[in-house]
C-alpha cells in the first residue's frame, strides 16, 4: 500500500518535473498529495531560524515568514518535539499558544495547521507544514501521506545536495528552492547600521516586521534597497535613504 | 536451547540491533558466533568488501591468532575471495595439500585443524557486500537444514549491513547540505555588512569580499565568518582594485 502510494508521489514529481521552469515541486506535490489548502518546507540552520525552501503558493510563503518572524509555530514545534504537530482549529487555540502566530494566521484565512518533522535516521533536517484553510484534523490517510511525503522530502532534498563542492550549495538544490537570503543580508547592514551582532540584529528585524505588521522579506528588502535604516543617534527606524 | 528456538532468537536478536545506534562489528560478532552454536561448524568469520574491492577481515567467532591469519591470506586466495566474486556459495568436502585452489590457504587451514571449509555469501538485491566463512574440524558438507540456517542469519545481518551504511551515507550528506546551508547565510550576512560599510550594492560587496579571500587565499566562508564574528574588522578587507562590474 506505501508503495503503491510512493510511485503515485514520484509520478506526479516526474510529471511537475517536465513543466519547464517550475519551482518548490516538492511543495506543490506534497499539497497535491496530502489534499490540503497549502504546503510549506522549511529548513534547520545554525541561526536559529528556520530558512524557507519553498511554499506552493503566497499564503503558504507568508506563513512561513510569519512564522520565522515571530518565532513560534508549527515548524518549529513539530522540531522541538522531533514529532508531528496536529492543530486542527487554529480559533481554538488556547491563549497561552502561538499568542502570536495564531491571530496572523487566521487572518491570512487559514484554519487548520499540521507539521512533520524531516528527518534522515537521528537528524532534522527541517520541517514540512500543511495548511488549511478549513478547521478539522487529518484523515488517517492524509497523515499517513504527509509522513510518507516528509520521508521523500527528506531523502529528496539530501540527494538534490549530493555532489555539491563543500561549503556550496548545489545548483540542483538552489533549482528547486525558493531560498530568500534577504534576511540575513539585512541583518548585517542593519548590524553595521546599529553597531550591534547578528543575531540582536536579525532580532530587531523581526520586532520592527512584526510591529509594522509587514513580511520579514518586505522589510529585509527596504532595508537593502535603504528605504529603512536604524538610526542609532535616536534609537529609532527611520524611513528614507542615508 | 533447542535449535530452532536459539536461531529464532538469534534472528530477534539481530533484528533488535537494526535500530538507530548500532555497531556493525557487533553484529557481526553475533552472527559467527551465533553460527557455531547452531549448526556444525568449528569457527566462523565474516570478510567485507572495501571500496576499491578488497576482502578485509571484519569479525570472527574466535580471536585465536591462527584463525585471524587464515582470514588474512583470504584478502588475495581463499574461499571467500571465490564467494564473493562468483556471488555463489562456495562447499568444499574436504581441504587438500597440496591444492592448486588455494595454494596458501589450504595448508595453513589443515595446520590449524580444519578439514573442510564452506563460504556463504552476503547478498542483497544482486548487491554482494561480502561473504561468511565456516570452518570445520570434520571433513563432509554441512546438512542443507545448516546451510539454510547459515544463509538465514548472514541475509539478516547484511540487510543490516546495508541500512547501517545507508544511514551513514544520509548522515555525510546532511552534514554537507547543513555545512553549505550556514556557509551561503554568513556569506549573506557579511555581504550585508559590507554594503553597509563601503556602499554599494551585494554584488559589488560579494566582489570585496572574494577579493580579500582570493588575496588572502582563505575560502570565503571563513572571511565571510570572521567578519560577522567580529575578528576581521570590515576596515580590514582589502580594497579592491581592479574594480569588478
Amino acid at each position: 500500500m506505501f508503495s503503491e502510494r510512493l510511485i503515485t508521489i514520484f509520478d506526479l514529481m516526474a510529471s511537475k518535473e517536465s513543466h519547464e521552469g517550475e519551482r518548490g515541486i516538492l511543495c506543490s506535490v506534497a499539497a497535491e498529495i496530502t489534499a490540503v489548502s497549502a504546503t510549506g518546507i522549511t529548513l534547520v540552520t545554525s541561526m536559529q531560524l528556520p530558512l524557507a525552501f519553498c511554499a506552493s503558493d503566497e499564503v503558504a510563503k507568508g506563513l512561513i515568514d510569519l512564522e520565522i518572524t515571530v518565532g513560534e509555530g508549527p515548524c518549529r514545534d513539530t522540531l522541538d518535539r522531533d514529532d508531528p504537530v496536529c492543530e486542527e482549529d487554529l480559533a481554538l487555540l488556547r491563549n497561552s499558544q502561538w499568542m502570536l502566530y495564531a491571530p496572523s494566521a487566521l487572518a491570512r484565512g487559514v484554519r487548520a495547521v499540521f507539521a512533520f518533522p524531516l528527518r534522515i535516521g537521528a537528524i532534522q533536517l527541517g520541517a514540512l507544514c500543511l495548511y488549511s484553510t478549513t478547521p478539522g484534523p487529518l484523515s488517517e490517510s492524509q497523515f499517513t501521506d504527509a509522513l510518507l511525503m516528509a520521508s521523500v522530502i527528506g531523502r529528496g532534498i539530501v540527494a538534490l545536495q549530493a555532489g555539491a563542492a563543500p561549503a556550496a550549495l548545489s545548483q540542483e538544490l538552489q533549482r528547486e528552492a525558493a531560498f530568500d537570503f534577504s534576511v540575513h543580508q539585512a541583518a548585517g547592514m542593519l548590524a553595521v547600521q546599529a553597531s550591534i551582532d547578528i543575531s540582536s540584529a536579525l532580532v530587531a528585524l523581526r520586532m520592527h516586521a512584526f510591529s509594522v505588521s509587514q513580511s520579514l522579506s518586505v522589510v529585509s528588502g527596504r532595508v537593502i534597497d535603504r528605504q529603512l535604516r536604524f538610526d542609532p543617534d535616536i534609537n529609532e527606524w527611520r524611513e528614507g535613504g542615508l | 536451547m533447542a535449535r530452532e528456538s536459539l536461531v529464532v532468537a538469534t534472528l530477534v536478536e539481530l533484528a533488535d540491533n537494526l535500530v538507530d545506534n548500532y555497531d556493525v562489528i557487533d553484529i557481526l560478532t553475533l552472527l559467527s558466533n551465533r553460527c557455531v552454536d547452531t549448526i556444525d561448524v568449528t569457527s566462523a568469520g565474516v570478510m567485507l568488501c572495501l571500496p576499491g574491492g578488497e576482502l578485509q577481515f571484519v569479525a570472527s567467532s574466535s580471536e585465536s591468532m591462527e584463525v585471524l591469519e587464515l582470514f588474512q591470506i583470504q584478502a588475495n586466495e581463499g574461499p571467500c575471495v571465490d564467494c564473493y566474486t562468483g556471488g555463489v556459495a562456495i562447499v568444499n568436502h574436504e581441504l587438500v595439500d597440496p591444492d592448486v585452489r588455494w595454494p596458501h590457504f589450504s595448508p595453513r587451514a589443515i595446520e590449524q585443524g580444519f578439514h573442510s571449509v564452506h563460504c556463504l555469501p552476503m547478498r542483497l538485491r544482486g548487491r554482494t557486500i561480502g561473504a561468511l566463512n565456516l570452518f570445520r574440524a570434520d571433513v563432509g558438507l554441512l546438512t542443507t537444514d545448516d546451510i539454510m540456517i547459515a544463509q538465514g542469519l548472514a541475509d539478516v545481518a547484511t540487510i543490516a549491513i546495508l541500512q547501517h551504511q545507508s544511514v551513514l551515507g544520509a548522515r555525510l550528506l546532511n552534514d554537507q547540505l547543513s555545512f553549505a546551508l550556514n556557509s551561503r547565510i554568513v556569506i549573506e550576512q557579511a555581504k550585508g555588512m559590507i554594503a553597509q560599510f563601503y556602499g554599494g550594492g551585494m554584488e559589488e560587496s560579494f566582489s570585496r569580499l572574494r577579493n580579500h579571500a582570493r588575496n588572502h587565499n582563505v575560502k570565503l566562508t571563513e572571511v565571510a565568518t570572521n567578519l560577522v564574528e567580529g575578528t576581521l574588522p570590515l576596515a580590514g578587507l582589502d580594497t579592491v582594485r581592479e574594480p569588478h562590474r
